[in-house]
């Protein structure tokens, strides 16, 4: 899709401009009236943090996976319950899939938990021609209350039922197994939802199931904003800006979080978890929790054992290294070890932590900083307006001449907003020429900030020149910057 | 649910019961209360190991959504084992966790409570320091459980090497069973188990 489409999917009205909510302020990069927009276009495929993307909504998205399911189950006549398993465990790739499955149909259906790998058995006590004991309840019924996945294991309707309900419990969807013992087979959807009879049930499980889709789905992130449906699709898979349409929430379309150029998002998550240092919390996730390496969802360790399984994408790996646990032969010991240099002494620990303190408030504090100038520029807005109004009424220029103004806040918003992001990357850069480089260009940016701060404070007259040219040197200094160091 | 549990830990406990493994008398359970809420479960020490002879008492704790989640299964018998904690006798093993499937039984999980006796897997170890020993100095890993399977389980074997040890240990006034995890810890060598146990009482101090 093309920029221009994406700005008719934007709904810029005119009411924007006399919101002074400080998120639509700033969020909103096509400040002026509608007839800028193509020139705003352009201006975002110059900005290397901007990214293609579209805002759907539930239904969009549902219709949007099911025209995958739909393609995926005709191309291979498979039902669409079996083409949302493959989909799901394959990414969403839907030619990738295909071209497994005409290789290696049978294969791919093992890897995807679809078939078992074994000859199908049957699980159940036969009792005469008609009646069965199901191996879970250990209740003798008439066969038709039973009910068998393709792997052949079969039990009783109540059990499977059951079974689904203390899955689903534990937030368990798409990866609710088989019953039967050594059996990976996979529970599809529509055996799920045959046999799930209460209502609340069958919903929170549709629910979990689509979040399981989107989150498997490179393409697509929901919304972080709160209460926010929206799910943002984008195809370019990169920590780039995108914003909601809906709740103008702006955040990492990689990570989700907070967007955070220049800084990379593993950078701006150790940031943010060191920053919160002080609280008790903050000390237990360091202490107890570790993120996923492969899925990167926060896991509290809760037993003694290294080997960890992530509960979300089933990824093991090793507590102490966070490497693969497949890999982990011979070398456990070699990560259990701490690698302490030898030569520093007692006393240059207590220099050195001090030295490391002092490092980090140095960064805490201009972090901090721009974070809360940020804010105020919120009230800068607020006089920004009553100033121009004090100018129409005096007649010196009209309100229209005065626009640019507005204009030129966003800017600076946008400029600080960068900047701030700067000290967490510089935090953790290593020290070389780079880093000389990029504190450079990181002093560059900030001497021209304040200089565009300071104008837009004292614009008495209509004469934009002078601002113009200092808007324009910003946003230079910030795109270079960006240009230079952003790697996404 | 609660009923399915009752139900189901009834009839599993007739089979263990009923079992060839109970007439080798290799398993065994107990009721411990009448609502099959907690069992007691034993193993034999299987033969060929360092457990050989000892009787290892387990505690096993049926959830209420049992057997749609794993019992909770830990060792009472103190036992020196790479997936066994040394402290708390928490287990490592996969069925007891995500690889638990509802057509599991008791008598299931506890042959292989008695297969993973005789076959540790040191590479995902629920207690660091053992499987450490029992990658890089076997031998002594083995003497290290068989000395433990005697004390605490029953063993048969007398290693008064190590029990002189632990005397030495004891003489100082340190309790049997600290002296016993020290030296265990240390590969037997008095003089670090020493260090690290009055280090620890003076830290204390």
């Amino acid at each position: 899709m093309s920029g221009e489409e994406y700005e008719s999917d934007m709904d810029y009205t005119d009411s924007d401009c006399g919101d002074p909510g400080y998120d639509d302020y700033y969020n909103n990069q096509q400040w002026g009236s509608e007839a800028d927009n193509d020139i705003d276009s352009e201006q975002n495929k110059k900005d290397p943090e901007y990214a293609i993307h579209e805002c759907l909504k539930v239904e969009e998205v549902e219709r949007l996976l099911n025209e995958n399911v739909e393609e995926l189950s005709n191309r291979l006549q498979i039902t669409p319950s079996l083409a949302k398993v493959l989909l799901h465990a394959h990414e969403w790739a839907l030619q990738d899939i295909i071209l497994k499955y005409r290789n290696d149909a049978s294969g791919l259906l093992v890897t995807s938990k679809i078939k078992s790998s074994h000859e199908p058995d049957s699980s159940i006590a036969l009792r005469g021609a008609r009646t069965g004991t199901c191996l879970v309840c250990v209740n003798t019924l008439s066969l038709e209350r039973f009910a068998a996945l393709t792997c052949g294991h079969t039990f009783c309707k109540d059990c499977w039922c059951m079974h689904f309900e203390v899955q689903i419990i534990q937030g368990i969807s798409t990866g609710i197994g088989c019953m039967a013992q050594d059996c990976e087979v996979l529970v599809p959807e529509d055996f799920v939802l045959s046999l799930l009879t209460k209502l609340t049930m069958r919903e929170r499980y549709q629910q979990f199931v689509f979040r399981d889709y989107v989150k498997s789905h490179p393409q697509l992130r929901f919304c972080p904003g709160p209460n926010c449906q929206i799910v943002v699709r984008s195809k370019e898979l990169r920590a780039k800006k995108v914003i909601c349409s809906s709740c103008k929430t702006p955040f990492c379309f990689r990570c989700g979080m907070d967007y955070h150029a220049p800084t990379d998002c593993g950078t701006i998550k150790k940031w943010l978890t060191k920053c919160a240092d002080d609280s008790e919390t903050a000390n237990y996730i360091c202490a107890h929790t570790k993120d996923c390496p492969k899925c990167h969802i926060c896991i509290e360790k809760n037993g003694g054992c290294n080997h960890m399984q992530c509960y979300n994408c089933k990824h093991d790996f090793c507590w102490m290294c966070l490497g693969d646990w497949k890999a982990h032969g011979s070398e456990y010991y070699e990560c259990s070890r701490y690698k302490e240099n030898p030569n520093i002494s007692r006393e240059s620990v207590h220099a050195q932590a001090r030295e490391a303190l002092k490092k980090y408030l140095h960064y805490y504090e201009r972090w901090e900083n721009h974070s809360k100038s940020l804010k105020l520029e919120e009230q800068t807005l607020e006089t920004i307006k009553s100033r121009i109004h004090k100018k129409v009424m005096h007649a010196s220029g009209t309100w229209i001449d005065w626009q640019h103004l507005f204009e030129a806040a966003s800017l600076l918003a946008r400029c600080r907003y960068t900047l701030q992001y700067t000290y967490p990357y510089a935090y953790f850069m290593e020290a070389g020429p780079r880093k000389v480089l990029f504190e450079y260009q990181q002093a560059q940016l900030e001497a021209e900030i304040e200089n565009l701060s300071w104008k837009i404070e004292r614009a008495e007259t209509t004469d934009r020149g002078d601002l113009e040219n200092q808007k324009d040197i910003a946003e230079k200094r910030r795109v270079t910057l960006l240009k230079d160091f952003l790697e996404v | 649910m609660a009923n399915i549990a009752a139900q189901r830990i009834k009839r599993e406990f007739k089979e263990v019961i009923k079992s060839e493994e109970v007439a080798k008398c290799a398993i065994k359970v107990e009721l411990v209360n009448d609502s099959f809420t907690e069992l007691k479960g034993e193993i034999a020490g299987p033969p060929d190991t360092p457990y050989e002879g000892g009787n290892f008492v387990l505690e096993i704790k049926v959830p209420e959504t049992y057997p749609f989640n794993p019992p909770k299964v830990r060792f009472i018998t103190k036992i020196w084992h790479p997936n066994i904690s040394s402290v708390t006798g928490a287990i490592c093993l996969d069925i007891l966790k995500d690889q638990w499937a509802a057509a599991m039984t008791l008598r299931t999980v506890l042959l292989s409570l008695q297969a993973l006796l005789s076959a540790a897997e040191p590479d995902d170890p629920q207690d660091a320091v053992v499987a450490k020993q029992y990658k890089e100095q076997p031998e002594m890993f083995r003497q290290t459980a068989k000395h433990w399977t005697s004390v605490y389980a029953g063993g048969p074997a007398k290693m008064s090497d190590l029990d002189d040890k632990i005397r030495r240990l004891t003489d100082m006034g340190i309790e049997e069973h600290n002296a016993r995890v020290a030296l265990s810890s240390y590969n037997w060598d008095l003089e670090r188990a020493t260090e690290q146990l009055f280090m620890t009482v003076m830290a204390k101090n």
